[in-house]
């Protein structure tokens, strides 16, 4: 076979022709690189997983339906929709494990927002360490950081956003002294109601160091069962052996309605203030038939409907109100609705930082962790910042607690509503005493 | 210590009259058609449920939804009764399974509807009475006078009536009742309305006191459950008294020893009694 030589015009010309076609594909790459969306997915998928039957699950899922709805009208995360999937984890571990898996595996759920009980968060924790998908989580235990804090890479991927470690109502509750002993209560002999429950030990191992300095004396302390009812006996016991204070620790008894009840039928003249997670329910003037007047609680997440501490809160609380015809009817409203926008603000820092895969689990933890710090909260509904890896208290990617973060607000419900009463500079009512107290 | 014996006396009365109106009912319909309702918690609070609606629905007072309130509830049994009891009677196992059914499926509709957190009806009295140096809510008192009324008037019914002479004839031998005549099948109808009845009353009595929410449904079902048991099955008498019984230990528990373990102790004391009288107080049969 003989071979032909090429002339050097014939190569030439076959040069020239390979640099217009290698021109044309780069040209054509580029402009192809221009129209292409910076997340390479057709949307991006946010799981609600919470115990749809109650107004705690409900919430979060129609709160963030809401953060939804108004990023898509406004473009989306970077150009791409998000979508909603959701979860019911009917306040079982078996069924919340197993929702978890199904919203991962089978919905394609790119982060999942949402829970609510202590027990079933840690159960959750387990399919979320395996799966690898970041949980913007509510509950309130000191168990869930700790967790982070003893196995950072298997649960790096959990942060609390919804409300306060729970073991921080101790801090707010000792504020609480310190409010009413500076309007002029004598709070020196306190009566606890608590539930008979490990979270609330935790508030106590924070709370009772704190009543020693402060020269409080405990004249009782009565853990209560789950739908205990008996409180008159205990209100007049208080009231014998001198307490100035029913200081209620309680959220799983769910009676905190006939503690008040009781409180208002007896008019003692000893006050009734602490946390109550049953009091935290814009209808519970209606339902306690306004015994609840002068009940002085602790309000989780950090808002009082009635005194939004931020403007973005403001605006939520008012498009919530449009969008479903009443206020946000749990604090975990605020949580999921935070989570929603803070994935939001993470995915698009990852994606400006050049991050080869912004969506990716390892990355959104990393830019969550350098995106809300104690040193710089995003202002959200709140102003949120997680404890970075490594926090004293092994609060690790919990929810920063404090005046500059998100605290439990004292609030007061007074005249059949519920208003913010500490602290002062915020507060949007001044503290109201019972006529009978004395 | 005088003080204390009279708040125990006081307390402990309330929540036994209402434990034994809803107690009684439910041996009532044990007594007579060898039925456990398991639905009997839900008609409890069903009670309390329907009156709120009707006062914050149609703006009717607490007196009047009370009434209505509970009309309602016996007529819901007598129908669940006809409708899904009677069909698997003879199957004792279908009858709890399907009766419990009822009360998941009631418990579910409640939290839909009204949530999860305890709802009070409206008190029909305020303020208390000192009686002594006790402080005792009018409340309470009015409770207890409620309830006892009630359960005399049950008790005149059974013995005094006609219908209630036949219901216990009924519950003696209920092949004998139909030999000589006797419409059982309507019998247990009624006696399923009255026991309803009793137990929607209990149910408004109890959210007055404290609040209704839908997770009573089962504890009601469970002291109910336990009183009859150690009251005798079948007994109404035991039932009144297993109630008090069990009252005052709750009470005086929470009084003396303080609310964390009451409702356990209660619980063990009962098995405690049944492991000397495993029959019950007063056995069975004796209407």
């Amino acid at each position: 076979m003989s071979k032909r030589k090429i002339s050097r015009r014939e190569y030439l010309k076959y040069a020239a022709a390979g640099v217009i076609v290698a021109a044309g594909a780069i040209g054509g790459y580029a402009a192809w690189q221009s129209t292409r969306k910076p997340l390479e997915k057709d949307e991006i998928i946010i799981g609600v997983l919470a115990p749809m039957a109650t107004r705690q699950g409900s919430v979060q899922r129609d709160a963030a339906a809401l953060a939804i709805e108004e990023i898509n009208a406004a473009g989306g995360i970077l150009g791409v929709p998000v979508k909603m999937v959701v979860g019911d984890d009917k306040l079982d571990p078996d069924a919340a494990v197993s929702e978890f898996r199904r919203l991962v595996t089978v919905e394609n759920a790119d982060v999942l927002t949402g829970g609510y009980s202590s027990g079933i968060m840690a159960a959750t924790m387990e399919p979320m360490a395996e799966l690898k998908t970041v949980f913007l989580a509510d509950a309130s235990s000191p168990a869930h950081p700790a967790k982070v804090a003893e196995d950072y890479e298997k649960y790096k991927y959990w942060f609390r956003i919804t409300q306060n470690n729970g073991a921080s109502f101790a801090f707010d509750m000792a504020d609480m002294i310190d409010m009413l002993r500076e309007k002029g209560v004598p709070v020196d002999k306190i009566y606890i109601i608590r539930d008979e429950h490990v979270w609330a030990d935790d508030v106590e191992k924070f709370f009772n160091p704190l009543l020693t300095e402060r020269n409080v004396e405990v004249v009782k302390n009565v853990k209560i069962p789950r739908g205990y009812t008996e409180y008159e006996p205990l209100i007049i016991e208080a009231h014998d052996l001198g307490a100035q204070v029913i200081l209620p620790i309680v959220a799983l008894s769910g009676t905190g309605d006939v503690l008040a009840k009781h409180w208002a039928t007896l008019k003692l003249p000893v006050l009734l203030a602490g946390h109550d997670l049953a009091a935290l329910d814009l209808g519970f003037w209606e339902k306690t038939e306004g015994a609840c007047n002068y009940y002085i609680f602790i309000a989780d997440g950090g808002v009082v409907q009635t005194a939004p501490p931020t403007a973005m809160c403001a605006n939520f609380i008012e498009n919530y109100k449009y969008k479903y015809g009443n206020p946000p009817e749990a604090h975990q409203g605020y949580g999921a609705y935070d989570a929603v926008y803070l994935y939001k603000m993470v995915i698009e820092e990852a994606t400006k930082a050049g991050e080869a895969n912004p969506l990716d689990s390892d990355t959104v933890v990393k830019y969550l962790e350098k995106t809300a710090t104690l040193e710089n909260p995003v202002e959200l509904t709140r102003n949120i910042a997680f404890y970075p890896p490594g926090d004293e208290n092994k609060w690790d990617h919990d929810l920063a607690w404090g005046d500059k973060y998100v605290r439990n607000l004292i609030s007061e419900w007074i005249d059949g509503k519920w208003y913010e009463i500490w602290p002062e500079d915020k507060a949007n009512a001044e503290l109201k005493l019972p006529p009978w107290f004395k | 210590m005088i003080e204390l014996l009279m708040r125990i006396l006081v307390y402990g009365a309330t929540l036994s009259g209402i434990y034994a109106l809803i107690a009684s009912g439910f041996t009532l319909i044990f007594g007579v058609s060898r039925i456990m309702n398991f639905a009997h918690g839900a008609f409890f609070i069903l009670g309390a449920y329907f009156g709120i609606a009707l006062i914050h629905g149609i703006g009717l007072n607490p007196y009047l939804s009370t009434i209505i309130s509970i009309l309602m509830v016996g007529l819901l049994a007598a129908a669940m009764y006809k409708s899904i009891i009677s069909p698997v009677r003879e199957h004792e196992v279908m009858v709890i399974i399907v009766t419990l059914a009822f009360a998941l499926i009631v418990e579910q509709v409640i939290l839909l509807t009204f949530g999860e957190h305890g709802i009070s009806f409206p008190s029909v009295i305020e303020g208390v009475v000192i009686v002594g140096t006790v402080l005792i809510p009018s409340m309470r008192l009015f409770v207890l006078a409620v309830a006892i009324i009630a359960l005399i008037m049950l008790w005149t019914f059974i013995g005094k009536t006609r219908l209630g002479k036949e219901i216990t004839a009924a519950s003696q031998d209920a092949e004998a009742a139909m030999l000589i005549g006797l419409d059982v099948g309507r019998l247990l109808i009624v006696t399923v309305f009255i026991s309803a009845i009793l137990a929607a009353l209990g149910g408004v009595l109890y959210a007055q006191v404290y609040a209704a929410n839908p997770f009573i449904i089962l504890k009601s079902l469970i002291f109910a459950f336990a009183i009859v048991i150690l009251g005798g099955l079948g007994s109404v008498k035991g039932s009144i008294i297993a109630s008090f019984i069990v009252g005052y230990i709750l009470t005086a528990m929470i009084v003396l020893y303080g609310a964390r373990w009451s409702e356990l102790v209660a619980l063990l004391i009962i098995i405690a009694i049944l492991v000397l009288r495993p029959a019950g107080l007063l056995g069975a049969k004796e209407l």
